[in-house]
């Protein structure tokens, strides 16, 4: 199995240097090939090919062999540059470089090297170090203060997943599949008929697929398996519910504290203030507020109108609504900031004319106002990403700490409470692991598709 | 005009950065008034409660070098906290060449982390504060070189009965604390703050459904219950108690039923966990009947200690089962008549006995003999009587030696609240066998997780126990078996 996944990568070498180097030589080919199958040795050797030792299943093997392809490609990546630089693809940097060269401030090339090296410094002690070691970590069984530990190669992941290797290889490549397919059939199709409305129906279908793919591939616990399909149907949930909110919520709020109303400025200052609470003090506040024995509200309704309250925690819905609404809430204030900055920037002259062409109130928000504002749009839904998977965690840990039964318990909340919590520093290291490939592989995907639909400037 | 101003901005940046740079150890410039007398004293002396710092004459100059004593304590609030720097205050001035730094820490899990990591940097704490599940953790901690982190106090002492002035008093632990803490036949650390569960009655609440007295055995809650929700002005819920694993081993403890192998812990390694057992489902059953009653009102939170208690105080439970650690909290804030009881037990199982819950004072292993003497010294300081009733006083943690319970009788405390002798009497009338001292397991934090996760579950989601505690059984049996694989062997 082994040698499989070195001649693939072999292969995988040959042929990507056949589609992204443009000066091709048999030289280049064997390098190409090389350089693949030596990245993807790496890893593997580095972790002393448990990966394909005896007893491994399935899902091992194919967590390895993802492991080294992936490693290869990454070496092949390193290796373009290399050959583009050779070519004399003169790219800005180097161009930059040259006038440092032959300038009127003449310096060597490793005088910006001495002038980062603070800052990298820094990041490689306190950001990269870290991050290697957590990667080492995830195949490892063990504790702080432990005498020894116990290197248990991929089992750390392969607990969170369901262990049937071709039901993980076939639901990635379906969803692929569904996404090429609806994308062919829109390029094929001409507006304004059933078969273009199709081809919408199917990208959508499409994106959807990607989330479902996702949840078949994650385990639903029993066995010793750990049950991440609720963990990861909860991340979905909060965050999208959170991010929805805070946007969505934003921009009306924006939009209608933008107009000219008397006081207006002491109105735009106020709502910005929850932008200036922790995650933590805003789960403090909400929970003052719906706590079944303490609140202000369920005291309030029970009072006045005697309602009883159901209490926030007992049910999943209400302990999500609740997160959702305390996070989005103190998200809301980051928002309205930036779109009231952003509402400045849209052109009066295009809304006038609009209004002298009759068009409506949603119109004139829809076509104008909202193209002008993607970039704001973009930048937000980037921060607010992150914030809804990392910064709830103080939020979730005052208000339910995880309750109903973890339905409130997103990827950050279990990575630490195994991790740290609980002392298991190598399966809180392995969910890490993942949850950081998630967030590269989101922002990856959102620079590529929502950046090239953001206009810059003007009309 | 701008000069001035500049002028007057660079003299403020100087003047801040002059204060923020000068030494501010006050303490160890200032004359000492011996104390030392005092404390052995007290012992002596039944009038005073509360340890007063007599003056006496003093003989010392201020001393050149200090012996330096870390006390990293897991309490944060101040009553608990203050206590613990006013003791070493008092001890400090009764030692000069000593100087004890107590050190506060957020949690139990925190302190141990953090004591580990010291270890490991060369730089260990003296004496460290840490709950008593977590004893086999700590029995089975070990620095980079494979040596273990603590070193038994009773070791330590060997045998003397006076330190540096200090009488030993880890001989007159109760007897509770002491055969929790004792394993392999030494006495490891010296036990600080240790409670049992207690049960809070409302009993102006009971009173008016009809029930005189509380609640002893399971039949007579579900009665007082029953009495109580069929009141007009019926409260939400009759009984509550935090979803904490604790509860659940203590009526393992009633049952004398044992949650780990070879005598929970106690006669070797416990190498199974044993979540499904007959005790255990009789309990859960039970819990689970009582809430689908709607006896019993789940808050929502595990562990919720706030919540309940919250509940109780605000009159929308009549009876509250507790840790007795906060036995004066509730006398002086219940704005009913507060009664405390027995911990409800099974009527249909031989009692056995309800176990210890709290925390200990470990002592770290390397220190050199006069630093070891000092923290000796401090540690029986800490819990000589006058200090161990102080204690009790403050916050309902039992007085840990029977000097200490000798002396609140002796000054009638108890008369004044009888509250706080039910902790100490139902302590006392357990049996002292290896399922009522409790279990010693490794991964104890994390097993307790999964029950109290398991629990929320059943409570929450309507789960049948037996299904949903088998799932538990495995999980925790193999959180177990990977600790023994990195601990033992």
């Amino acid at each position: 199995m082994l040698i499989f996944g070195l001649v693939v990568a072999a292969l995988l070498g040959l042929l990507y240097v056949r589609l992204n180097i443009e000066t091709r030589s048999l030289q280049r080919y064997a390098i190409g090939s090389a350089v693949a199958v030596a990245g993807a040795a790496i890893p593997t050797l580095a972790m002393g090919r448990c990966g394909f030792a005896e007893g491994t299943s399935g899902v091992d093997h194919l967590l390895s062999l993802t492991l080294m392809w992936g490693a290869g490609w990454i070496a092949l990546i390193a290796l373009r540059s290399f050959f583009d630089r050779a070519d004399g693809k003169a790219k800005e940097s180097a161009a930059m470089a040259g006038e440092i060269r032959t300038g009127g401030y003449r310096m060597g090339w490793w005088v910006p090297w001495v002038l980062l090296s603070p800052t990298l410094i820094i990041l490689i002690v306190f950001l990269y170090y870290p991050a290697v070691q957590t990667f080492t970590l995830s195949t490892k069984l063990t504790r702080l203060g432990a005498p020894k530990t116990v290197d248990v190669c991929f089992s750390n992941f392969t607990e969170l997943l369901v262990l049937n290797p071709v039901k993980l290889v076939a639901y990635p490549l379906i969803a692929v599949a569904v996404i090429y397919g609806a994308r062919f059939w829109m390029n094929h199709s001409s507006p304004g008929t059933w078969s273009r409305k199709g081809a919408d129906v199917a990208s959508v279908i499409g994106m959807l697929s990607i989330f479902v793919a996702m949840f078949l591939m994650f385990s639903p616990g029993g066995g010793g398996q750990v049950d991440y399909r609720d963990v990861y149907v909860n991340t979905l949930i909060i965050t999208l519910g959170i991010v929805a909110f805070g946007m969505i919520g934003g921009l009306a709020v924006a939009y209608l504290a933008f107009r000219k109303i008397r006081g207006g400025s002491a109105y735009r200052t106020l709502l910005i203030w929850p932008y200036a609470i922790s995650p933590a003090v805003a789960g403090v506040l909400f929970f003052m507020i719906f706590d079944p024995t303490a609140g202000i509200f369920t005291h309030g309704m029970e009072v006045v109108f005697g309602i009883d309250v159901p209490n926030y925690r007992e049910s999943a819905v209400l302990a999500q609504a609740s997160i959702i609404l305390a996070s989005g809430w103190k998200i809301l204030g980051y928002n309205i900031l930036f779109y009231l900055a952003g509402l400045q920037t849209v052109s009066t002259d295009q809304v006038e004319a609009a209004v002298i062409d009759g068009a409506s109130s949603w119109q004139r928000f829809y076509k104008i106002v909202m193209p002008a504002l993607s970039p704001i749009t973009f930048f937000l839904l980037v921060t607010n990403l992150v914030y809804a998977f990392f910064e709830v965690y103080a939020t979730i840990d005052f208000m339910t700490k995880g309750a109903p039964a973890g339905k409130t318990s997103i990827a950050i909340y279990e990575i630490i409470r195994v991790g740290v919590n609980n002392g298991d520093l190598g399966r809180g290291a392995a969910q890490s692991v993942l949850l950081f490939a998630a967030v590269i592989a989101i922002t990856l995907w959102q620079f590529r598709t929502t950046g090239s639909k953001v206009s810059y400037g003007g009309a | 005009m701008k000069g001035l101003l500049r002028y007057l901005a660079l003299l403020a940046v100087v003047m801040l950065v002059a204060a923020a740079c000068s030494s501010d150890d006050t303490d160890s410039e200032t004359d000492t008034t011996a104390a030392a007398t005092e404390t052995t004293a007290a012992a002596t002396e039944t009038t005073e409660a509360a340890p007063d710092t007599t003056a006496a004459p003093a003989t010392t100059a201020p001393p050149t070098e200090k012996i330096d004593i870390d006390f990293w304590v897991a309490f944060s609030d101040e009553a608990r906290l203050g206590f613990a720097n006013d003791r070493a205050a008092e001890f400090n001035e009764g030692h000069p060449d000593y100087n004890v730094r107590v050190t506060s820490f957020a949690s139990y899990n925190d302190v141990f982390d953090a004591a580990i990591l010291a270890v490991d940097s060369g730089e260990p704490p003296g004496l460290i504060h840490f709950f008593e599940a977590a004893t086999r953790q700590a029995l089975d901690a070990v620095d980079g070189d494979g040596n273990p982190i603590f070193k038994s106090v009773t070791d330590a002492i060997a045998g003397r009965t006076e330190i540096l002035g200090e009488p030993v008093v880890l001989d007159s632990v109760v007897d509770a604390a002491r055969n929790y803490y004792t394993v392999d036949g030494s006495f490891y650390s010296m036990p600080w703050n240790t409670s049992t569960t207690v049960m809070f009655n409302n009993m102006d609440m009971l009173n008016e459904a009809g029930i005189t007295e509380p609640p002893a055995t399971w039949a007579d809650v579900e009665t007082a219950c029953a009495a109580v929700m069929a009141l007009d002005d019926a409260p939400s819920g009759c009984i509550t108690w935090p979803n904490h694993s604790w509860f659940v081993e203590q009526t393992l403890g009633q049952q004398g039923e044992l949650l780990g192998s070879a005598d929970n812990g106690r006669s070797g390694r416990a190498t199974e966990v044993y979540l499904e057992s007959a005790g255990m489902m009789n309990y859960l059953n039970w819990w689970k009947s009582l809430d689908d009653a709607g006896y019993y009102t789940y808050t929502g939170l595990q562990r919720d200690w706030d919540g309940t208690s919250n509940a109780y105080l605000a009159g929308e439970v009549a009876m509250l089962v507790y840790s007795s650690s906060d036995t004066t909290f509730f006398d002086t804030n219940a704005e009913f008549t507060n009664v405390a009881s027995f911990m409800p037990s099974d009527q249909d199982v031989d009692y056995v006995g309800n176990l210890i819950g709290g925390a200990t004072i470990w002592m770290l292993d390397g220190m050199e003999a006069t630093t070891e003497d000092g923290a000796l010294a401090f540690l029986n300081f800490f819990s000589n009587p006058a200090n161990a009733a102080a204690w009790h006083q403050l916050t309902g943690y039992i007085p840990i030696t029977q000097d200490a319970v000798d002396l609140l009788d002796s000054e009638g405390w108890y008369d004044e609240s009888p509250n706080s002798k039910v902790a100490s009497d139902q302590l006392a009338a357990a049996a002292n066998t290896p399922a009522s001292l409790g279990a010693l397991l490794g991964n104890f934090v994390g097993i307790r997780d999964i029950i109290t996760i398991a629990i929320e579950d059943i409570l929450v989601n309507d789960l049948d126990v037996a299904t949903r505690m088998a799932d538990a059984q495995a999980e925790a049996q193999k959180s177990l078996d990977e600790y023994e694989l990195l601990f033992s062997g």
